[in-house]
C-alpha cells in the first residue's frame, strides 16, 4: 500500500514537473510574448550564442532558479499575470524599450537564476579589471544587494549602444559643419541671452529672471507634501540669470574634452589643483560605460555627473566665458521653478490625481492630460530622459524644472534646513554643514508628489557609488544613479 | 517503515540527505574550555594535512623550478627529500651563476641531471619551463614576479608551490586571488611557503584553540623581531636592474619590505588562527640602520578588526637590539604562545593548560613538510590549495606596510580594490631610472612645504 502510494505520488510529480517543464522553453514563452524586439535581441545576445556552446533560455533568466519554491511561485504568479496581459491587453500599447531599462529589468531577471549558471566567476582570461570587480561583487553583493545585471544588463538581449568597458575619446553627437564662435557673448543688458563658447559651436540660452519675493516651501495642507518642505518663508532673491535648459551633452562633452585628465590623480590633489584656480582645470576622468546610457546625447541632459563635476562644469564655465557661473542656490531654484506661482505644481493641478499611489487612481486611472505636456516623470517617459524641446515651459519660459532630470543646488541638505534661518530673509545659502547636496525637480522616474515645486530630495553618495569598484571611488561620474543632472545661473555684472 | 529503508526509498525519489559536516559541539559554546578533553572538531574537520614522514609513492613527478637562488635551491632540495621518483627537470633564473650552482647542488647532494637544453635564462625563461611537460612547477623568484608567474603556471595547468608571500602589492594579490579561484576549478594543487601551515606543532595549537582551549579570541600578536638581515653592495659592473635582483630583499619593488617578506608568517598565523581579516590599520615605521636598498627596518601595526577585536603586529631587522619571532593569541580564558621551540597555553592565573612537547613529537621542519604534503596531494589527488589564504595574509600585511608608508588609516575596503603597483612593467637587464637607493618611503607632510 505505502508503496502504490509512492509510485502514484511520483508519478503526478512527474507529471506536473513535465508540465512545468513544457511551458517553461523558450519557444512556449515567445509563442505568446509578442515582442519580436526582445526576441531578437536575445539572439544577438551572449546568452544565445556564446564560445561554451551553452543556450540560455528565457525561464532561466526571468524565473528564480529550476527547483526552488520561489521558482513555481513566481513561475505561477507570471503565467497568471501573463494570461492576463494576453487576452485583456492590447500588445501595441507595451513599451518595450521602457522594460530594459535597469530599474525595470531588475525585477524580471532572478540574480540566483544568474549564479546558479556562474558559479565561477573567476574563468580563465578574466581581465584585471574583471577580477577586480568581480571580487568587490562577491565581497559585496549581499550588503550592498548588487545584482550581475548592474553592470551586465546586456547579457540576455543586445542592447546596441551598451558599453560595459571605460569610455574612449570624446562623443560627438553632430558632426555637421557649423558657426564656430570666436567669442563669448558680450551681456549688457539684463536681458535674455544666448551663450556662446568660445572656439565650440556650442550655444545655450540664459533667462533673465528679475529678483522677487516668494513663499519658499509647502505648507501643511498641500497634497502629499513631506515635513521638510516646512516652515514656509518668506524668502527675497536676488536677480539673476538661468539656464532655459538643464546642461546638455553637447555642452558637458565641451567641457569634457576640454579639462578631461586621463591620469588616475588622487582626489586631494585635484581639489587642491582646481581650489587653487590658477592652473588648468582638472576635469573628469573617463567614465566606465556609456553616461549617456544609449539613449542618445545632443540636446538630451547630462547625466551621472557629480556634484564636484557640475561645480568643476561651473568653474570651467565661468573661465572661458569671463561670467560667473554657478549652481542655482536652493532658494533660486525654487523661485524660478514657481515663476510667480504658488500651487503645488506651475502648472495647474492636484498631486492627488497625478500620483500613480492610492487605491483611487490605481482602479480608475490617473489623471496625465496636464502635467504630461509639462514634464517628464514615470508615467510618460519611458523610462528614460528626453530632449527638453517637446516639454512646456513655465512662466519664466524655463523647461524642466520639473521632471526629466533631479538638478542640483549649491546648498548642502538638511532636513530641518528652513527652521535654522529667520522666516523672512534674503538669499539664504543653506546650512553651513552637511555631507549632502539637495537635489530639486524630480526625474524621469519620479512619482507625480515628487515634481511639486516644493519636493526636496537629497544627493546619496555611497548609495550612487555602489557598484564603483575602484578605491578611491569616482568623484567625476555616479556609477548608480542616472536620473542627476543640472542647470546654471549666472550672476549679472554689476 | 524501518529508518533505513527510509532512506532507501527517498533515495529512490531522489531525495538526498544533506552531507555537510556538523562539528559534534557548536564552537561558540561559552563553555568550550570545560569540554577541552572531548574534542568538538576533529583533525578532519579542520583539513589538518597527515604529517607523513614522506610523500607516497606513485606517478612520477617531474618539476620545473622557476627562480634558482638560495632559496629556489632549498625548495628543489626539499621537494626531492619528499619521496620516490621526485625529480628536477628544468631551471628558469635571470642569471647564469645562479642557475649553475643550483644545478650544481641537485646534482651533487641529488644526484638529479637537469640537461644543458632545460635550462632557461631571461625573465621568461618561466614561460619556457611551462610550456614543458612538466607535472609541477616550483615558483622562488622574487615575490614581485609571483602573480604573473602563478597565473601562467595555473593556466598552463601545473601543479605549484609557491614561497611567500603571494605579491607586493593590490594588484599582485588580486591577480593571485584570481587565479586561485581558477586553480581550485581546475584540480590543481597549490602549496605555499608559509610554512608554520605545515608543521605538526602548529597544527597541535590550532586544534586547541579551536576546540575552546583559550576560550572566544580576543585579540592576537605577531612578531618578526630580529638582527640586521643580508644585504648585497652594488658592483660597477652591475646594472639598476641585476643590482636589484641581487640584492631583491633589501628592494621595496621586489620584496614588499620586510613586513611582508617576513611578518607574513606571523601574521599569517593570527589570520589562520583567528579567522579574521582587518577592518583597517595604522602603521608606523622607518629605516633607522638598514644598509642597503629602500626598506624600512623597523614596524609597528595595529590592526582593528570587526566587534572591537585587534592584532598588533610588529617586524625589525636591526642589530643589537631584542629579538622576538612568535605569535599570540589571546582568549576570553587564556592566551596561546610560541616562542623558540616553545608552544602553549597559560591562563590568567599563570597556570599552564597545554603545552607542545618537541621531545615525544619531534617537528619536521615546515620547509621539508610542505613538500611531502605537495606531492602527497597531488598524488592522492587531494586538490590542497593553499593561494588564497596566502594571498589573504600578504595583503593584510600590505595594508599595514602602506599604513606606515603613509601615516594613514588603510581601511581593507580601500587595500582590496588599490591600484596600487610597484616596480616597472617591463623587465630587462638595465637602468631603473624610478629606483632611488637609500630613499625610504617618509609618512607624512614636509613641515615646510606649502600647504
Amino acid at each position: 500500500m505505502p508503496i502504490t502510494s509512492l509510485f502514484l505520488g511520483a508519478g503526478l510529480v512527474i507529471g506536473v514537473n513535465k508540465g512545468v517543464q513544457a511551458t517553461s522553453t523558450s519557444a512556449y514563452c515567445q509563442s505568446c510574448h509578442v515582442h519580436t524586439g526582445a526576441d531578437e535581441a536575445w539572439l544577438k545576445s551572449p546568452h544565445f550564442s556564446n564560445e561554451s556552446g551553452v543556450r540560455v533560455g528565457c525561464a532561466e533568466c526571468h524565473l528564480p532558479p529550476h527547483g526552488s519554491f520561489r521558482h513555481f511561485r513566481t513561475k505561477v504568479q507570471t503565467g497568471l499575470h501573463d494570461l492576463y496581459a494576453y487576452h485583456f491587453k492590447d500588445p501595441e500599447s507595451f513599451d518595450w524599450e521602457s522594460k530594459q531599462q535597469l530599474e525595470y529589468a531588475v525585477t524580471i531577471v532572478f540574480n540566483e537564476s544568474c549564479e546558479k549558471c556562474h558559479q565561477n566567476l573567476f574563468p580563465l582570461g578574466l581581465t584585471e579589471e574583471g577580477g577586480k570587480a568581480h571580487l568587490y561583487y562577491e565581497a559585496n553583493a549581499k550588503e550592498l544587494e548588487l545584482h550581475c545585471i548592474n553592470c551586465h544588463l546586456d547579457a540576455g538581449h543586445e542592447l546596441p549602444n551598451y558599453k560595459h568597458q571605460k569610455m574612449t575619446g570624446i562623443p560627438v553627437s553632430d558632426e555637421s559643419p557649423k558657426e564656430v564662435y570666436l567669442e563669448p557673448t558680450t551681456v549688457t543688458r539684463f536681458e535674455n541671452f544666448t551663450e556662446h563658447i568660445p572656439k565650440t559651436s556650442v550655444s545655450f540660452n540664459m533667462k533673465a529672471i528679475e529678483g522677487g519675493t516668494f513663499q519658499m516651501g509647502s505648507t501643511d495642507n498641500e497634497p502629499l507634501r513631506d515635513p521638510d518642505e516646512g516652515p514656509v518663508r518668506t524668502v527675497k532673491v536676488s536677480p539673476f540669470f538661468m539656464g532655459e535648459v538643464e546642461v546638455t551633452w553637447n555642452e558637458y562633452w565641451t567641457f569634457y574634452s576640454q579639462t578631461m585628465s586621463e591620469g588616475r590623480l588622487d582626489p586631494e590633489t585635484v581639489y587642491a589643483n582646481n581650489a587653487s584656480n590658477v592652473d588648468a582645470i582638472s576635469g573628469p576622468t573617463p567614465p566606465f560605460g556609456n553616461p549617456d546610457q544609449g539613449w542618445g546625447s545632443g540636446n538630451r541632459p547630462a547625466i551621472t555627473m557629480s556634484h564636484y563635476a557640475a561645480r568643476t562644469y561651473c568653474q570651467w564655465l565661468s573661465r572661458v566665458t569671463g561670467k560667473t557661473y554657478r549652481l542655482p542656490t536652493e532658494a533660486e531654484w525654487e523661485y524660478a521653478c514657481r515663476a510667480g506661482t504658488q500651487t503645488p505644481y506651475y502648472f495647474e493641478g492636484d498631486p492627488k490625481r497625478f500620483s500613480s499611489e492610492g487605491l483611487r487612481n490605481r482602479l480608475f486611472g490617473v489623471d496625465t492630460v496636464n502635467i504630461s505636456s509639462h514634464t517628464v516623470y514615470r508615467i510618460n517617459s519611458g523610462l528614460k530622459t528626453h530632449e527638453p524641446s517637446n516639454t512646456r515651459p513655465n512662466l519664466f519660459g524655463l523647461r524642466n524644472m520639473s521632471g526629466n532630470v533631479f538638478e542640483y543646488c549649491s546648498d548642502l541638505y538638511a532636513t530641518d534646513a528652513y527652521a535654522q534661518t529667520e522666516s523672512n530673509i534674503t538669499d539664504p545659502k543653506g546650512p553651513g554643514s552637511g555631507s549632502e547636496h539637495v537635489i530639486r525637480g524630480g526625474s524621469y522616474i519620479s512619482e507625480a508628489a515628487d515634481l511639486r515645486s516644493a519636493s526636496r530630495a537629497f544627493t546619496e553618495t555611497e548609495a550612487w557609488l555602489k557598484t564603483d569598484c575602484q578605491q578611491p571611488k569616482s568623484i567625476w561620474w555616479y556609477s548608480d544613479m542616472k536620473g542627476i543632472g543640472f542647470r546654471v545661473v549666472c550672476e549679472p555684472a554689476i | 517503515m524501518k529508518r533505513r529503508d527510509f532512506f532507501t526509498s527517498s533515495a529512490l525519489l531522489g531525495a538526498s540527505i544533506p552531507l555537510g559536516v556538523t562539528p559534534l559541539v557548536s564552537s561558540c559554546s561559552s563553555n568550550g574550555n570545560k569540554s577541552k578533553n572531548k574534542e568538538s572538531y576533529t583533525p578532519e574537520q579542520l583539513g589538518m594535512p597527515s604529517f607523513a614522514e614522506q610523500a607516497p609513492d606513485g606517478k612520477p613527478l617531474k618539476a620545473g623550478l622557476i627562480g634558482c637562488g638560495s632559496r629556489g635551491t632549498g625548495a628543489a632540495v626539499q621537494f626531492l627529500n619528499a619521496g620516490n621518483d621526485l625529480s628536477i627537470v628544468a631551471l628558469a633564473d635571470v642569471f647564469e651563476d645562479r642557475q649553475q650552482k643550483c644545478r650544481e647542488i641537485l646534482l651533487k647532494e641529488k644526484n638529479n641531471k637537469v640537461e644543458d637544453s632545460m635550462c632557461f635564462l631571461g625573465f621568461d625563461a618561466y614561460k619556457k619551463v611551462l610550456d614543458l611537460d612538466v607535472d609541477l612547477v616550483l615558483i622562488a623568484t622574487p615575490t614581485h614576479f609571483h602573480p604573473d608567474q602563478f597565473k601562467a603556471a595555473v593556466a598552463a595547468g601545473k601543479h605549484i608551490f609557491m614561497e611567500k608571500p603571494a605579491g607586493v602589492d593590490p594588484v599582485g594579490i588580486r591577480t593571485v586571488l584570481v587565479a586561485a579561484r581558477q586553480a581550485v576549478d581546475m584540480g590543481l594543487t597549490v602549496v605555499t611557503g608559509n610554512q608554520r601551515r605545515n608543521q605538526l606543532d602548529y597544527w597541535q595549537a590550532f586544534m586547541q584553540v579551536k576546540n575552546g582551549a583559550i576560550g572566544n579570541v580576543l585579540s592576537a600578536t605577531a612578531h618578526w623581531n630580529q638582527g640586521a638581515w643580508w644585504n648585497k653592495l652594488k658592483r660597477p659592473e652591475w646594472s639598476d636592474m641585476e643590482y636589484n635582483i641581487r640584492n631583491w630583499f633589501n628592494i621595496k619593488w621586489l620584496s614588499g619590505d620586510h613586513l611582508l617578506d617576513q611578518g607574513v608568517h606571523n601574521i599569517d598565523v593570527a589570520t589562520w588562527f583567528t579567522g579574521w581579516l582587518p577592518e583597517k590599520a595604522v602603521g608606523y615605521g622607518g629605516r633607522a640602520r638598514r644598509m642597503t636598498g629602500d626598506i624600512f627596518d623597523f614596524f609597528s601595526v595595529d590592526y582593528r578588526y570587526a566587534n572591537n577585536k585587534r592584532m598588533m603586529a610588529t617586524a625589525r631587522q636591526i642589530d643589537g637590539c631584542d629579538t622576538n619571532v612568535s605569535e599570540s593569541i589571546m582568549g576570553t580564558e587564556a592566551v596561546f604562545y610560541t616562542g623558540r621551540k616553545k608552544m602553549w597555553i597559560e591562563n590568567f592565573e599563570g597556570e599552564i593548560l597545554w603545552q607542545y612537547d618537541y621531545e615525544t613529537n619531534p617537528v619536521v621542519g615546515g620547509h621539508q613538510q610542505e613538500h611531502v604534503h605537495l606531492v602527497e596531494s597531488i598524488r592522492l589527488n587531494q586538490k590542497v590549495n593553499q593561494a588564497e589564504d596566502i594571498a589573504l595574509s600578504t595583503l593584510v600585511s600590505i595594508m599595514g606596510r602602506e599604513a606606515a608608508y603613509t601615516g594613514r588609516e588603510i581601511t581593507w575596503d580601500e587595500i582590496m580594490a588599490s591600484d596600487l603597483r610597484y616596480g616597472p612593467t617591463e623587465y630587462a637587464l638595465g637602468p631603473l631610472p624610478d629606483y632611488e637607493e637609500g630613499v625610504a618611503p617618509i609618512p607624512g607632510r614636509d613641515p615646510k612645504a606649502p600647504l
